[in-house]
């Protein structure tokens, strides 16, 4: 362990004083033993998130101050997305197909730009409307609000299309 | 005949040693640690443990990372496979609903077959599941009665804990359901992951 080297030619015979020093580290063994073992017993090797929503029209908290925004909804639909807003746009993204087990294949990267682009539009807005068809599997609507939530559009409700 | 007494001997080894042979005395006295005659060896042997300990470092560091004070809030099922997200928040502990493809189950308990709320699909709400619901949020109240603000720190929290091929329709039921009863905020339960593990899944 650690220690220092002798002086060579320094002192007299029969003086020499060992300057090694051994640190006992059995302790510290003993505790990081311990350690390890509570930790590997309370670990959690799943890292679970949330990702918040409300129902459409039950809003929990206050309504933001006035600011300059709009409201955007987004259809979630077996052919595709549909993003319509209040100032009157609408665009539609068609999906690129389907999955073997029959489920549409999302163009999620233009649903992504286009998130971007409203948000850049618009910096204050955070609210979005999602209506997903009642065919539409749960993988599918978490992921377009985890794509809201990416793009800065975290006030997600979610209501059922048509 | 010599008295031999058991005990501990030098190894075959020992004997195959020119500088012991012929002297058992020596041959003891090297095993037992003392010192070996002409060489005068010291045979203490120490075992380096810093990298040991580094190691035992290194794996108390990870450990840590992935502690979680307020430990699991939901239980992984067999029968539910969670999705994936990238932007989630820190889970809650609330109300789990637990929706697979065959039952919902709400906190351990089993409050509808999925089978059966097909069967009956002009109904929006679950009524077994606001029944239990109401109790969690009985207990709530119990619990919080002596606190001057409880209408103001409900939050109405649950988490939904649903499986992947889901379809909305039930998710929509048990959200309307969930809305009945005064949960308002719900939870998707997510599994967290990286941006790169995102890009590398194959779109669904």
């Amino acid at each position: 362990m650690g220690g220092g080297a002798m002086p060579e030619g320094g002192g007299k015979k029969g003086k020499k004083r060992n300057l090694d020093a051994i640190i006992n580290v059995v302790p510290a063994i003993d505790l990081l033993s311990c350690c390890i073992s509570f930790l590997l017993f309370t670990a959690v090797w799943t890292q679970i998130s949330r990702l918040q929503v409300q129902q459409m029209g039950t809003a929990s908290e206050a309504p933001p101050p006035e600011q300059k925004t709009l409201t955007v909804t987004l259809s979630l639909t077996e052919r595709g997305f549909l993003l319509a807003t209040s100032s009157g746009t609408s665009t539609e993204i068609p999906n690129m197909g389907r999955n073997p087990d029959g489920t549409p294949i999302y163009d999620i990267k233009k649903l992504t730009d286009r998130l971007k682009q409203i948000k850049s539009d618009y910096p204050d807005q955070v609210a979005i409307t999602v209506a997903a068809e009642d065919s539409v599997i749960y993988a599918d609507l978490v992921q377009v609000i985890d794509v809201c939530n990416g793009a800065g559009l975290t006030n997600v409700a979610v209501t059922a299309a048509g | 005949m010599a008295i031999i007494q058991p005990g501990k001997r030098p190894s075959a080894r020992f004997r195959r040693r020119k500088d012991l042979l012929g002297s058992s005395d020596r041959a003891w006295s090297f095993f037992v640690g003392g010192k070996g005659g002409r060489g005068q060896k010291a045979t203490n042997a120490e075992i380096n443990v810093v990298s040991m300990v580094d190691m035992m470092t290194m794996l108390v560091i990870f450990l840590l990372q992935q502690f979680s004070a307020t430990g699991e809030v939901l239980f992984m099922q067999k029968d539910i496979k969670l999705p994936e997200a990238q932007h989630g928040q820190a889970i809650e502990v609330a109300p789990v609903v637990a929706i697979s493809n065959t039952q919902v189950v709400v906190t351990g308990q089993k409050v509808a077959e999925v089978a059966d709320l097909d069967r009956d699909p002009g109904y929006l709400n679950i009524p077994a599941l606001e029944e239990r619901l109401r109790e969690e949020k009985k207990r709530w109240d119990f619990m919080h009665q002596q606190d001057p603000d409880r209408d103001k720190n409900w939050k109405g929290d649950v988490n939904i804990q649903a499986d992947v091929k889901v379809p909305f329709r039930l998710v929509k039921r048990v959200m309307y359901s969930c809305n009945q009863v005064g949960y308002f905020n719900i939870n998707f339960a997510t599994l967290e992951v990286s941006g790169e593990k995102q890009a590398e899944k194959p779109k669904l």
